[in-house]
């Protein structure tokens, strides 16, 4: 298959998520807790892009996310920047191709973005380690497994591996 | 298929990544003028469709409860309308005697909130009204419940609000009872669900007990005379020896709340009367502000007069004179009208 295709499959599965973040998620999930597919997309494509296009996608998901809840605009810009970079410069160092790797990655892209997003929107300490200890973990699990889901119905595409 | 990257780093990557964080740090120290207005721009642009997309979820996710409740509701309103001219007819003459003028009516827009899968969600929101639905910035947002906040930015068919939970939140309030009067604002030191406002200002000497509603003063501006902003819960501290800040339980939750209403136009006097009277204490009439004004014992420590800070006299003159209830004097200096028989008010005397 070429890496045409591979794109092709790649952007289909981006769309896909885009419209489970804006059209499903709120349908079925309620709260805080509710998994959060801009994040895993932009991780995914970090992923299999590299660190420069994960860092402007990251650039573009947060100044999205930024246009739409703005609680310090530019936070969201920020911690996405950082977690594309760095989603991509993971890659390099674990296997990125197996499952719970890709999983994992996940989890500690949520749980990192929102450490930048609240620093720097200037959350009271209280209410930060709350959501860092308790809500943001459990958003990152919600997250992670939705994640991995999606990842287990296009393993074809992903070349994603199932062992450990 | 589309394996993860084996591509290395370059200087081309790093170049990126350089010029996305310094927009980024740049954005961040934007002022929100210039902020705001991008934000604007891209919801009305780029981010139009998925907003589309969202409303679209959020309204279809509520339609199957609402049916049920407007099948409820509408035949309770069947049943209600029979005698409804009858009572109509009655509170007319009722309030004719009582000299009240009409119950006031706020204009408002109804709006769905599309909540977005972010830490700081509860803090500002995304609705789904804008410019084209009459919607401009400073509006205040209501629930059921009460106070959810102010419109912060208006697009065209969006607006973004902050809520009583942003660090940046103040509404001036008193008490239902019109004991005292202050400044709400969210506690700093509040976390997650056990997010609580602050009632700050209150002077030492105005005591407020606990289960106290707490309402918008109307002062300022911007928010009505009337809102049920929360209830409060206990003393948190003493200021200086000069006054105290209270804990407030909000009476409206942010985070879970799926639809709002935007009061828009014209600012009246007060809305007290559009809120549920099991969670609302009568607001003070003139004549019972007039029995507070008794002097009170002075403080044990206080060794100078206290400065008036509470504006009570002021606020009262400052209500409209059509919602500003009538002084009991007056009433018994103007004619009085003759006083409708009793059978005459009842519904059921009606042929």
């Amino acid at each position: 298959m070429s890496a045409r295709n591979g794109r092709v499959q790649l952007v289909a599965v981006l769309v896909t998520l885009v419209l489970l973040h804006f059209y499903i998620r709120p349908r079925l999930f309620d709260g805080r807790l509710a998994p959060d597919f801009l994040l895993f997309a932009l991780v995914i494509f970090a992923m299999r892009s590299g660190p420069g296009a994960g860092a402007v996608a990251g650039f573009l998901v947060g100044l999205a996310t930024d246009a739409l809840s703005p609680a310090r605009f530019g936070a969201a810009t920020l911690a996405d920047t950082i977690v594309g970079y760095a989603a991509a410069w993971g890659r390099a160092v674990f296997f990125a191709d197996n499952l719970l790797v890709n999983a994992g990655f996940v989890a500690a892209g949520l749980w990192v973005r929102d450490l930048i997003m609240l620093v720097a929107s200037g959350t009271p300490q209280g209410q930060l380690l709350l959501e860092l200890g308790v809500y943001s973990p459990l958003q990152a699990l919600t997250t992670a497994a939705a994640g991995a889901f999606v990842l287990y119905a296009f393993r074809q595409w992903f070349a994603v591996r199932l062992d450990a | 298929m589309f394996p993860a990257s084996d591509r290395g780093f370059s200087r081309r990557d790093t170049a990126l990544f350089a010029g996305c964080m310094l927009l980024a740090v740049t954005a961040l120290f934007t002022p929100d003028r210039i902020t705001s207005a991008i934000a604007t721009g891209l919801r009305q642009t780029v981010l139009a469709p998925l907003v589309w997309l969202q409303e679209q979820a959020e309204a279809g996710r509520g339609s199957r409860a609402r049916l049920k409740s407007l099948l409820a509701e509408r035949d309770s309103a069947a049943f209600a309308a029979q005698f409804l001219p009858s009572l109509t007819a009655e509170n007319e003459r009722l309030r004719a005697l009582l000299g009240l003028s009409h119950r006031l009516r706020t204009p408002y827009v109804a709006a769905e909130v599309l909540h977005q899968a972010q830490v700081t969600d509860a803090r500002m929101l995304l609705l789904s009204v804008g410019q084209a639905d009459g919607v401009a910035s400073f509006d205040p947002i209501v629930a059921p419940e009460g106070l959810v906040g102010v419109i912060w930015n208006a697009g065209q068919h969006t607006s973004v609000a902050m809520t009583w939970a942003h660090p940046e939140f103040r509404v001036s309030a008193f008490t239902a009872n019109g004991s005292a009067y202050g400044i709400v604002a969210a506690s700093p030191n509040a976390t997650g669900s056990d997010a609580y406002l602050e009632f700050r200002g209150v002077p030492y000497r105005d005591s407020v007990v606990a289960g106290t509603v707490v309402l918008s003063s109307g002062l300022g501006g911007v928010y009505p005379k009337g809102i049920p902003i929360g209830t409060v819960m206990g003393v948190i501290r003493e200021e200086a020896g000069w006054a105290r800040v209270y804990r407030v339980r909000p009476a409206a939750n942010p985070a879970s709340t799926g639809h709002v209403l935007v009061l828009i136009g014209r600012r009246v006097g007060s809305v007290g009367e559009a809120f549920s009277s099991d969670t609302l204490e009568p607001s003070p009439r003139s004549d019972s502000m007039k029995v507070e004004r008794r002097p009170r014992p002075a403080p044990p420590r206080a060794t100078a007069p206290v400065p008036a800070v509470r504006p009570k006299a002021d606020s009262t003159k400052a209500v409209p004179e059509s919602t500003a209830r009538p002084r009991p004097d007056s009433i018994l200096r103007s004619p009085r009208p003759p006083r409708a028989s009793p059978d005459s008010a009842r519904p059921d005397s009606t042929p």
